[in-house]
C-alpha cells in the first residue's frame, strides 16, 4: 500500500497524462492502473483537472472554422469505403455519371470536327477567290504598264518632232518626185546653223524597198553628190514613224534620194533617182 | 457568437457516435472540444491562420485514427489534446514554420494569448480563471511549459534551470492545486 502511495506521489502519473513518458514507461503505468484502482482513480482525477485547465484557457475558433473542419471530416467520410452504409448509395451515383458524360463528349468532338471541316472549305473558297483577283490585278498592271510604255514612247517621239519644228533655224524642203517616180515625195528638214539634216518618216511617200535595196539620201555640194546615209521606206505607214536624223552637211545646193543596193553606194545610181529638190 | 446550435453529448455517447462514424458525432466532437483544443494549439502557434490549419489537421487525425483510442487508457480529451499538441509542435519545428518567422518568445505566449484573445466563457466554468490564478507563479509556469508548450519535463528543467525532481514535484503540486479548486 505504501508502495502505491509512493508511486502516485512520484509524479509519474502526471507525466503520463501530459504525454511525457517513453513507450515502456507508459505500458508500466497502464499496467499499474489496471492492477490498482487507486492509481486509476488518481489518473482520472489528474486528467479531469487538466481538462478543466484547458477549458479555462479555451479559445473559440471562428464560425468559419466549424464548416471547414466538419467539411473536411465529412468529405473524407463519404469517400471512406470502410463505411458500409455509404457504398450502397455511392455506386448508382457513379453509374449515372458515366453514361451521361460519354455521349456528351462524343457529340462535342463530332461538332468540333464538323465545324473545322466547314471552316476549311470556307477558307479554301476564299483563298481561291483571292487568288483569282490577284491574277486579274497582275494582268491589269501588266497591260497598264505596256500602255504606259507606249504612251511615253509616243510622247518622246512627239517631243523630238516638236523640237525640230520649233527650231526656227530649220528649213523644210519638200523633195518632188522625178519622172522615174512621179508619185514620190518626202520632207527634209535642214538647219544651216547646226548643219543637221532630218527626214520625216511619217510623210515619206516612196515605194517600199525590198530586202536587197535601201534608199540613200544625197546632198549636192559644189556639183558633187555627198552621201547623207541610208533609210528604209517599209515603215513609212507606221504611226510610230520617227524623224530620222541623217549625216551633217554644211552648204548643199540640192537634196536627192536614189535607190541603191543595201548599205548604200559611193556614187548615186542616177537612173534610180526617186525625188530631188534644189535649194 | 451563437451557441444555440452547439451539440453536446455525454462522453460515452460521443465515443459511440465516433465509433460508428456518424455525422452527429463529428459535429458534437467539434462543438464540445474545438475551443479547448484551439486554446492549446494557439498557445503553441501564435499565427492564427496556421493555428487554424493545425486545428483542422487535429480533427482530421482524431476522426481517422479514432479506432486507436481506448477509453480504458484514459479520458477522450487527454488523448485528443496529445494529438493537438504533437501536431502543433511538429508544425513549429517544421522548416516551413521557422521560415514564417512569426514566432514569439516562448515565455510570453501564454499571457500574450490571454490578453489578445477573448477566451470563452462557459457558465459552468465561471470563476475558473480566478481559480487558475490561485496557482503559484512557479507552478503555473511549469504547468504551462509542459501542458501548453509541449516541453518535456527534462526540457522544462533545462529551461527553468531547476533539478528534475523539483520540476516533477511542482508539476504535481500544480495539478493538486487545480484539483483542490475544481473538486
Amino acid at each position: 500500500m505504501e508502495d502505491i502511495k509512493a508511486y502516485i506521489e512520484s509524479g509519474i502519473l502526471e507525466l503520463y497524462v501530459l504525454g511525457d513518458l517513453t513507450q515502456a514507461e507508459k505500458v508500466q503505468v497502464e499496467e499499474m492502473a489496471s492492477k490498482h484502482p487507486e492509481v486509476k482513480a488518481e489518473l482520472d482525477a489528474i486528467e479531469a483537472s487538466l481538462e478543466y485547465y484547458a477549458s479555462a484557457h479555451a479559445i473559440e475558433p471562428t464560425e468559419k472554422q466549424r464548416h471547414r473542419v466538419l467539411n473536411s471530416l465529412l468529405i473524407t467520410f463519404s469517400d471512406d469505403n470502410n463505411f458500409p452504409g455509404r457504398t450502397v448509395d455511392h455506386t448508382p451515383v457513379e453509374d449515372n455519371v458515366v453514361p451521361f458524360n460519354s455521349p456528351k463528349t462524343v457529340n462535342f468532338y463530332k461538332y468540333a470536327f464538323a465545324a473545322c471541316l466547314a471552316l476549311l472549305i470556307v477558307s479554301v473558297v476564299a483563298l481561291l477567290n483571292v487568288y483569282n483577283r490577284l491574277q486579274d490585278s497582275n494582268s491589269t498592271i501588266a497591260s497598264l504598264n505596256l500602255q504606259n510604255q507606249r504612251f511615253s514612247n509616243r510622247v518622246n517621239l512627239v517631243d523630238r518632232q516638236l523640237s525640230v519644228f520649233r527650231d526656227t533655224s530649220y528649213k523644210f524642203i519638200k523633195l518632188q518626185g522625178t519622172p522615174h517616180s512621179p508619185a514620190s515625195a518626202m520632207m527634209v528638214a535642214w538647219s544651216p546653223v547646226k548643219k543637221k539634216v532630218v527626214i520625216d518618216m511619217a510623210t515619206l511617200k516612196l515605194p517600199a524597198n525590198d530586202k536587197d535595196h535601201q534608199y540613200q539620201l544625197w546632198a549636192i555640194v559644189n556639183g558633187k553628190p555627198v552621201d547623207l546615209g541610208v533609210f528604209d521606206a517599209a515603215l513609212a505607214d507606221n504611226e510610230d514613224a520617227d524623224m530620222k536624223e541623217m549625216k551633217e552637211v554644211a552648204v548643199p545646193q540640192a537634196f536627192a534620194v536614189t535607190l541603191e543596193p543595201r548599205g548604200g553606194s559611193v556614187n548615186p545610181t542616177m537612173d534610180q533617182m526617186m525625188v530631188i529638190k534644189a535649194i | 457568437m451563437s451557441k444555440k446550435h452547439k451539440i453536446s453529448l455525454s462522453e460515452e455517447e460521443l465515443i459511440l457516435a465516433l465509433r460508428h462514424r456518424e455525422k452527429v458525432g463529428a459535429e458534437a466532437l467539434y462543438d464540445m472540444y474545438s475551443a479547448s483544443l484551439f486554446g492549446v494549439i494557439s498557445r503553441i502557434i501564435t499565427d492564427e491562420a496556421i493555428a487554424e490549419d493545425v486545428l483542422q489537421e487535429t480533427f482530421v487525425k482524431i476522426w481517422h485514427s479514432f479506432s486507436s483510442y481506448s477509453s480504458e487508457k484514459g479520458r477522450l480529451f487527454t488523448w485528443m489534446v496529445n494529438i493537438a499538441r504533437n501536431l502543433s509542435i511538429d508544425k513549429v519545428r517544421s522548416k516551413d514554420f521557422r521560415n514564417h518567422n512569426k514566432n514569439q518568445e516562448l515565455e510570453n505566449n501564454v499571457t500574450f494569448i490571454d490578453e489578445q484573445k477573448n477566451t470563452v466563457y462557459k457558465p459552468e466554468l465561471l470563476g475558473l480563471k480566478d481559480l487558475v490564478q490561485n496557482l503559484k507563479p512557479e507552478q503555473k509556469s511549469i504547468l504551462d511549459l509542459v501542458y501548453f508548450k509541449g516541453y518535456t519535463h527534462v526540457e522544462a528543467a533545462d529551461e527553468l534551470k531547476l533539478p528534475l525532481g523539483t520540476i516533477k514535484t511542482r508539476l504535481r503540486m500544480a495539478i493538486q492545486q487545480l484539483r483542490k479548486n475544481f473538486n
